[in-house]
Parts: C-alpha cells; sequence; structure tokens
C-alpha cells in the first residue's frame, strides 16, 4: 500500500510550520552570547508555546555528575494564571520576541514557586531501584507516563512536585552524553500527549541537547583559562616579592649579628628601605591596575595629549641616544576617548618602544586619520628587538612581562582602555626588525560653527 | 680557598649573598648577567657555579646548557625564586636546586656538600 501526502494539505502543512517555527526559535540561542540562563529562556518557550510543541509546563533538570538537579520550570503555576497568560499570548500581534520577553519575566517570578520547588530536588541515577525522572539519564530513552499515579517507576517524591499523572521525560543527548533531562506535561488543558507531541519534543530536544553542551564546553574553557591566568600571577607575585624580601631578611640577619659596624649598619639599612619602597611600589601598582576606574570616553580634541607625549618621547629617546620623530596630523578630527587615558596610553606605548631600541635606532610616533572617516590612528613603531611569537601571544595578558623591571600591566591597561572605547589594537612585529602597535580608536570630525 | 662563581641579577641580593659567602671563607666573584658569567668561565677556573634561573637577556637555563658545552666537571647549583622550573628537565643537569629564602642555610650546606664531595 502506498501513502499519498500533498503538499497543500492542511495538516502537513501546519505539522512543518510548527517544527520551522521551532527550530527558529531554537536556533536563536546560538546567536546570542553564552548565557544558558538567558537561552533556556528560549528552549523552554519553544517546549511550550502554542505554535511550538505546545506543552503546558516545561522542566529542566540538569545534569551534574551522576546527579540529575532541578534547574527551571517554566509554565503558569495555576490555572488562573494559565487562562490570563494564554489570553494574553493569544491576543493578535503578540510576537515571539513579546513571548520570550513574557516567559522571561514567568521565570523570574517562577523563583518564588515552580523553580524553587524543582530546585530542592535532586535524583541519584545509580540509585536502585531504577525510578523516573533520573532512570531517564541513565537508558537515554524517551518515557512517557501515563497514569503515574499507579506507576511504581516513578520516584514518589518527582511525583508529589510535578502533581500530574501524565509526563513526557526526554533525555538531553549531546555526543552520547546525557547532560540533563527535560519534563514536560499538560497539568492544566490535560490534553493526551500525542505521538507527534513526542516527536518534537524529541527533535527540540536535540538541538537544546547541543546547545547546552556547547555552552558547558564554552564555561569549562573560560574556567580553565581564567586559571591559567591565576597561575601567571602567582608566578609573578613569587618572583617579584620573593626577591625583595630575601634581601630584606638577609641583610636584617647581618644586622642583627654582634658587632655589625656602624657603615655596614646604615648601608643594610638603607638596601632594606629601598626593598621596602619596591615592594609597597609593586602593591601600588597592582592595587592601581585593578581597581583604576577608566573615564568615560568622549569625543574630544587629543591634540595636547598628544603634544605632551611626544615631548617626553623626545626627551626620553635623546638620553637613550635614540632618534624620535613624531608625525602628529594638524587639524585632527574628534576621537572618542578621555584625553588624559590617551596621553597614558601613547606614553606607555612610547616608553615600551623605547625600552625596546637600542641606541641608534628609531622610534616615530604617528597619528592620522584611518582609511574611513570615522577612525583615528595613533601608531609607534620601533626598530628594536621585535616580540617573539610566543610572547605576542601572551601581550595583553595581566602581569606578563619579558622586562627586567617590567609588571606586565602596561598592554593589560591599553587593552582595556581600547575596550572601553570600543577601538581596536594591532600588533605587528618581527623579531630583531621592530615592533609597530596600531591603536584604532572611533572618531567624527569636528563641527564647525558657521 | 675555594672559588664560587655567583650569577644574580639583582645587585642588592647579589652583594647579600657575596658577603655571606665569603664570610663562610669562599672566594666569590659575582656577576650579575649569563654573558658575563659564561666569559668569566671560559677563561677562569672555579669549583662551583650558583646562578638564578630568570635574568634578562639569556637565562640560567640557558647558561647551564652553555656551561655543559663547556666541558668543565664543575657543580652547579640554581638559587630561584622559583619553584616550578623544577619541571624543566633542563634543570635536573644543576646538582642542587635551591628555592631563594631569606635564610641562606639551605645555600650555604648545598655549597659545602658539593665542594667536599
Amino acid at each position: 500500500m502506498i501513502e499519498t501526502y500533498h503538499f497543500l494539505d492542511s495538516d502537513f502543512q501546519q505539522e512543518s510550520s510548527r517544527e520551522l517555527t521551532l527550530l527558529s526559535i531554537i536556533s536563536q540561542s546560538y546567536f546570542q552570547p553564552f548565557s544558558l540562563e538567558d537561552n533556556l529562556v528560549l528552549i523552554l518557550t519553544a517546549l511550550t508555546s502554542g505554535s511550538g510543541v505546545g506543552f503546558n509546563r516545561a522542566m529542566y533538570l540538569r545534569r551534574d555528575g551522576n546527579r540529575l538537579r532541578g534547574e527551571a520550570w517554566l509554565g503558569p503555576r495555576s490555572p488562573e494564571e494559565a487562562r490570563s497568560v494564554w489570553e494574553v499570548l493569544s491576543t493578535p500581534g503578540i510576537g515571539y520576541v513579546e513571548i520570550i520577553e513574557h516567559n522571561r519575566a514567568l521565570l523570574r517570578a517562577n523563583e518564588d514557586s515552580l523553580t524553587r520547588r524543582i530546585r530542592k530536588l535532586s535524583f541519584t541515577s545509580s540509585d536502585e531501584p531504577d525510578l523516573l525522572p533520573a532512570a531517564t539519564a541513565r537508558h537515554k530513552e524517551i518515557a512517557l507516563v501515563r497514569d503515574a499515579a499507579h506507576e511504581p517507576q516513578v520516584d514518589p517524591r518527582f511525583l508529589e512536585t510535578i502533581g500530574v499523572d501524565e509526563f513526557l521525560c526526554l533525555p538531553l543527548l549531546a555526543r552520547d552524553e546525557v547532560v540533563g533531562v527535560f519534563v514536560l506535561d499538560n497539568a492544566f488543558t490535560h490534553n493526551p500527549i500525542q505521538p507527534r507531541d513526542v516527536k518534537l519534543a524529541a527533535v527540540c530536544s536535540l538541538l537544546a541537547a547541543n546547545y547546552i553542551h556547547t555552552t558547558n564546553l564554552y564555561h569549562r574553557l573560560v574556567e580553565s583559562e581564567k586559571m591559567a591566568a591565576m597561575g601567571e600571577v602567582a608566578m609573578f607575585i613569587t618572583h617579584q616579592i620573593r626577591n625583595p624580601l630575601v634581601t630584606i631578611g638577609g641583610f636584617t640577619d647581618q644586622l642583627l649579628e654582634e658587632g655589625c659596624e656602624e657603615g655596614k649598619r646604615r648601608r643594610n639599612l638603607s638596601i632594606i628601605r629601598d626593598e621596602v619602597r619596591r615592594l609597597e611600589d609593586i602593591v601600588f601598582k597592582v592595587g592601581h591596575f585593578l581597581k583604576v576606574s577608566l573615564k568615560e570616553p568622549v569625543y574630544a580634541d587629543v591634540q595636547p595629549a598628544l603634544e605632551a607625549a611626544a615631548r617626553e618621547g623626545e626627551a626620553g629617546a635623546q638620553a637613550k641616544g635614540i632618534l624620535f620623530q613624531a608625525k602628529l596630523e594638524k587639524d585632527s578630527p574628534l576621537v572618542f576617548c578621555d584625553p588624559s587615558t590617551l596621553g597614558e596610553v601613547a606614553r606607555n606605548l612610547i616608553d615600551n618602544a623605547i625600552e625596546a631600541t637600542p641606541a641608534g635606532g628609531k622610534v616615530t610616533l604617528h597619528a592620522h586619520r584611518g582609511k574611513d572617516a570615522r577612525t583615528f590612528v595613533l601608531s609607534v613603531h620601533d626598530t628594536g628587538k621585535g616580540i617573539s611569537a610566543v610572547d605576542r601571544e601572551k601581550l595583553f595578558r595581566p602581569f606578563f612581562t619579558t622586562k627586567e623591571k617590567g609588571m606586565g600591566l602596561g598592554l593589560p591597561f591599553i587593552k582595556r582602555v581600547m575596550d572601553t572605547c570600543g577601538g581596536l589594537v594591532e600588533v605587528r612585529s618581527r623579531e630583531g626588525q621592530g615592533t609597530h602597535f596600531l591603536l584604532s580608536f572611533p572618531s567624527q570630525e569636528e563641527r564647525r560653527p558657521s | 680557598m675555594k672559588r664560587i662563581l655567583l650569577v644574580e641579577d639583582e645587585k642588592p641580593l647579589a652583594l647579600l649573598y657575596e658577603e655571606e659567602l665569603r664570610e663562610e671563607g669562599y672566594d666569590v666573584t659575582a656577576v650579575h648577567d649569563s654573558e658575563t658569567a659564561l666569559a668569566k668561565l671560559k677563561t677562569e677556573e672555579f669549583d662551583l657555579l650558583v646562578t638564578d634561573i630568570r635574568m634578562p637577556g639569556r637565562n640560567g637555563i640557558d647558561l647551564i646548557t652553555q656551561v655543559m658545552g663547556l666541558r668543565k666537571a664543575i657543580p652547579i647549583i640554581i638559587n630561584s625564586a622559583y619553584q616550578s622550573y623544577k619541571d624543566d628537565f633542563m634543570t635536573w643537569a644543576a646538582d642542587a636546586y635551591v628555592v631563594k629564602s631569606s635564610s641562606l642555610a639551605e645555600l650555604k650546606a648545598k655549597i659545602k656538600e658539593l665542594l667536599e664531595r
């Protein structure tokens, strides 16, 4: 026997449009930042909205090792709320954006009832006997429960919380790993769950699982990067602080020895004082970097700040026998950056360039309009030792330094400034040949009074 | 009198080590970078080398590699603020690894032990 389908069949159209709608809602989460909390709303909306899968309520249980913990529960809390919510949502002209906003508010409101109730729940999948919903995660199978009250395979605590006789448990599978379980029900309409609802929800859960998995991986990556950065901070502090401490301790021991002569006593005390100042300086700089709040960027005339930085650069370069050239475009546009901050950025780059360049070399400061009318470029070029490819990767990490006395906070500061004003930093460097820093700031032409 | 070559880029620290080791009865030459240390090793005879690792220019590990290339049977002590360089197998070539401390007792003991070997 051959079954035939027609594209114009209203049933078929309805089905495919439901699936497409679903796909489009869930795929939105991939365009959002990796915030599981926000995107969970999208996914749960797809499961509960009338033109999505259309369940009354959707619950997400997160897998955490061999436990399954209640994480979020979307849906009305009472039949009255259900009626009023659905009335609002069926108003013509209400689109997905509104529904998602509404659900976001609902999920927040549910913090004190639905969601809070399931957050208290935790099931161990290794528990015997094998009870739902943990069994779903364990067996990676979809379970449609009807007449739950008489079903011995349902965890009684769970049954008490969910309070319905019919519900669907869906494992969230991503690359054969279970990331959680969805539990869906029709607590208010009491519509029996149909096979096609199960199929649609299954498609939805596959996408959601993949999204949750990716988000988990992303967060793990961010975490391990943070740990690596912390490791560098610890290394830095160990070295920077241990040397002065050893010096102070060692010379103090000498002072405590009997018969320490006056000349040596004075010398040791002055070394100790210098080392203490060094420690204070380190503490000050780290504190300054961690605490300092940047001034709000504004469109400003940065010419005076740049000229001042150029004058200082000129003096520093001269002292080291380096040629310094400043090419500052006259009549520059208004640059989106606090002028004193921009001056500090320029001085920082010039100081770095001078430090990296041997006597007889050249440092060039160049400030000019970018290729398009809306950027202003600040560039510092040197003919110094350059930066190795390995070091270039770590350049903007706090406390990374190749300098003897450096703190490794200059370039991270510049990065912060550029992030704040929406600018870009580009570094071109070749070992042994020199380094070129290019900063592009947003800018606008000055409107002169006519 | 046993001759010790000390490589330490931090000058006050180098001064401290120099004085303390002289007090122990050694002839100490302190230098502040690997390049100078290597030049000294090529032209003079020493009984022991004490070196820092993290230094501007060529670091202590580089220096150890170069010293091995000289094929001189000179014992080497690494004296570093970092514990973590112990993971670098090149530091295993040294005879001892001492983490910097304001008490120089461990460093002095290692020097004595290696010179008496």
